[in-house]
């Protein structure tokens, strides 16, 4: 059939040249959800849930801040159990390419790195943060909410504050690692930063722009993020996760698992297709159409 | 539209699409069939402008962001009087003379024929940041600049562009003399850089107009009905094929916007035709908008002249 193809394709390239200007791709919830594929619930009876993480494997991490606990979901079995004790209010989790679980030791005003043991190691001290991302040169971004800033700490450990001036709380990076977003809880939209090769940020920009506020709020209560392959952004708030295309134009809003708090998101599961999410007292996940990006699988040197 | 093949087709899959392509793309072209008119062609005796190339890098309104941009200054322009100024958003398909808007070429036309002012056409690429880690992707601007509901592009025109093409070409500062167009998110761009800045813009004309919710800007034909109207001349056009997606449905959001305009007494034109969402039936009757655009330019008609 090489003849039909090629004349099937040929109308595909008139229709797509067809415009007189490039159009951005539209991205409906459509695209992410599964017809019939709600939340499911994974785990109930914690405090604070947060910090979701997924490893290489797809297993997924979270912490219970209050119990100073953090707890891995088996991808295989969904079995919850106690991966680490006495956390000291860990906060945000993200695991490295060196199989390390990094994570905002907040108790402690320290960014540590926990072994398969549940052990950790400091790899920098007073920062009291919130969030983390870890990219694959292993270099970290580390928002500091009460300070007003964003600090990054290289391969060699070393921090530096890169971002000041605005309250950040979730943090993440585009896949190709070339901009940082970060949330504001009170701010209707999500920032962008260009990451230069020295971990700098530049070109600040109110990228994600308007988020969905309730009836009779005026902050959205945006928090963790995550991203997909296809460069789409999720960010949790009060009115459920709500989705971005690259461009930075909201997409949809996926419901909330519950009427409780919702903190954080990730994609989890072997083939990272399934949306995990910290609700509260709770963690929920729901399988979807799209994969979520995992840093450590990049080579670092390009 | 992106339609992948992939080699794992069935001979009944391949009738399907084969069948869904047909279908799809032989109404839109005959719902497109527009043709361009004599203003849209090179008309002998009629003196040609110039067009130029420009690299433009924001370090203020847009920081970061580099985009092409051209501009097109007409024959008669004589360096001494101040040239009325149009912007079009999404420049690059404007300026082109092969494709739908072929706008030098309208400009020499109706220049020629008074029948709009010697005018210097501004025609600016939508923004890119470039990544500067090896691997990060561009960050595209255009939907930002474009589809937001601020006076930042207002400001990004007045601030950066307008004072660097001053610094060549002698421009107006009569708003009603200055012009600003553009298609899709271009055009809502257009409406409003108007309605944030009426002291410095007061024509929009918009090809199949995004008044849908990008980033809210289906709000606008609610907006013109509940605020005092504004000294803006404008003109919409669109199509009953145009989009309908998760942003909304374009033919239904520009009939708000004129029957909005209608309502509050604004100096407009609605042109509703049968093209989907490109430029064929914006440029086919791109000679048309502008005479009606620019009509009375000469000695300003009372509508435009009101606000100084």
């Amino acid at each position: 059939m090489p003849r039909l193809e090629s004349f099937v394709r040929f109308l595909a390239c008139l229709l797509a040249l067809s415009g007189s200007t490039a159009f951005a791709q539209d991205m409906p919830l459509t695209q992410v959800l599964l017809p019939g594929e709600g939340w499911k619930l994974v785990g109930s009876g914690y405090r604070f849930t947060e910090g979701p993480a997924v490893d290489a494997k797809g297993n997924v991490f979270f912490t219970d801040i209050p119990n100073d606990r953090i707890h891995r979901i088996d991808t295989t079995t969904g079995k919850v159990t106690v991966f680490a004790e006495k956390t000291a209010r860990t906060n945000g989790l993200m695991f490295g390419k060196d199989g390390l679980l990094y994570g905002c030791r907040n108790g402690d005003k320290q960014v540590v790195a926990y072994a398969a043991d549940g052990s950790h190691t400091v790899v920098a001290s007073d920062i009291p943060c919130n969030d983390l991302v870890v990219g694959s040169d292993m270099r970290l971004f580390v928002t500091d909410p009460g300070n007003n800033r964003v600090w990054t700490i290289d391969a060699k450990r070393r921090k530096r504050v890169v971002a000041e001036g605005i309250s950040p709380n979730g943090v993440i990076l585009w896949p190709g690692e070339g901009t940082l977003v970060v949330t504001e809880r009170n701010k209707p939209h999500l920032w962008t930063y260009r990451v230069e090769p020295d971990g700098s940020l530049s070109h600040r920009e109110r990228y994600y722009l308007p988020l969905r506020l309730l009836p009779g709020r005026d902050r959205p209560g945006s928090d963790g993020m995550a991203v997909d392959t296809s460069g789409r952004l999720y960010v949790t708030t009060s009115a459920g996760v709500q989705m971005f295309d690259p461009t930075g134009r909201m997409g949809g809003v996926i419901g909330k698992p519950h009427r409780g708090s919702l903190a954080n998101v990730v994609f989890g599961g072997p083939k990272r297709n399934r949306m995990y999410v910290t609700a509260g007292d709770r963690v929920y996940q729901r399988k979807t159409k799209v994969q979520g990006v995992a840093y450590f699988l990049k080579s670092s040197s390009p | 539209m992106t339609i992948t093949l992939t080699g794992q087709h069935t001979m009944t899959d391949r009738l399907t699409l084969l069948v869904l392509v047909l279908t799809l793309a032989a109404p839109t072209l005959a719902q497109d069939n527009y043709k361009l008119g004599p203003d849209s062609m090179v008309q002998e005796g009629v003196p040609q402008g110039t067009v130029s190339q420009h690299k433009w890098i924001s370090k203020k309104v847009f920081p970061g962001t580099v985009r092409d941009y051209w501009i097109y200054v007409p024959k008669q322009y004589n360096g001494k009087t101040s040239a009325a100024v149009m912007v079009f958003q999404d420049g690059g398909g404007y300026v082109n003379t092969k494709r739908s808007f072929r706008v030098p070429t309208v400009f020499d036309n109706l220049i020629h024929k008074g029948q709009m002012p010697v005018t210097i056409g501004i025609f600016l690429n939508p923004g890119v940041i470039p990544p500067t880690k090896p691997g990060g992707r561009p960050r595209r601007n255009r939907s930002f600049e474009y589809d937001t509901l601020s006076g930042q592009y207002a400001r990004f025109l007045l601030e950066e562009i307008l004072p660097a093409v001053g610094k060549r070409y002698k421009l107006t500062d009569d708003p009603a003399m200055r012009a600003i167009g553009g298609i899709s998110s271009g055009g809502i761009c257009a409406w409003t850089v108007a309605w944030e800045r009426p002291d410095r813009f007061q024509k929009v004309l918009s090809h199949v107009g995004s008044f849908t919710n990008i980033r809210g800007g289906h709000v606008y034909p609610a907006l013109i009905r509940k605020t005092e109207p504004k000294p803006i001349r404008a003109f919409l056009q669109d199509g009953t094929n145009d989009l309908d997606n998760l942003h909304g449905s374009w033919p239904l959001s520009n009939r708000q916007m004129a029957a909005a305009l209608k309502f509050s007494k604004y100096d407009h034109k609605f042109v509703m035709g049968t093209g989907g969402h490109n430029g064929r039936h914006g440029g086919a009757i791109l000679p048309e908008s502008l005479k009606w655009l620019w009509r009375g330019w000469n000695g300003k008609t009372a509508d435009t002249s009101k606000t100084k």
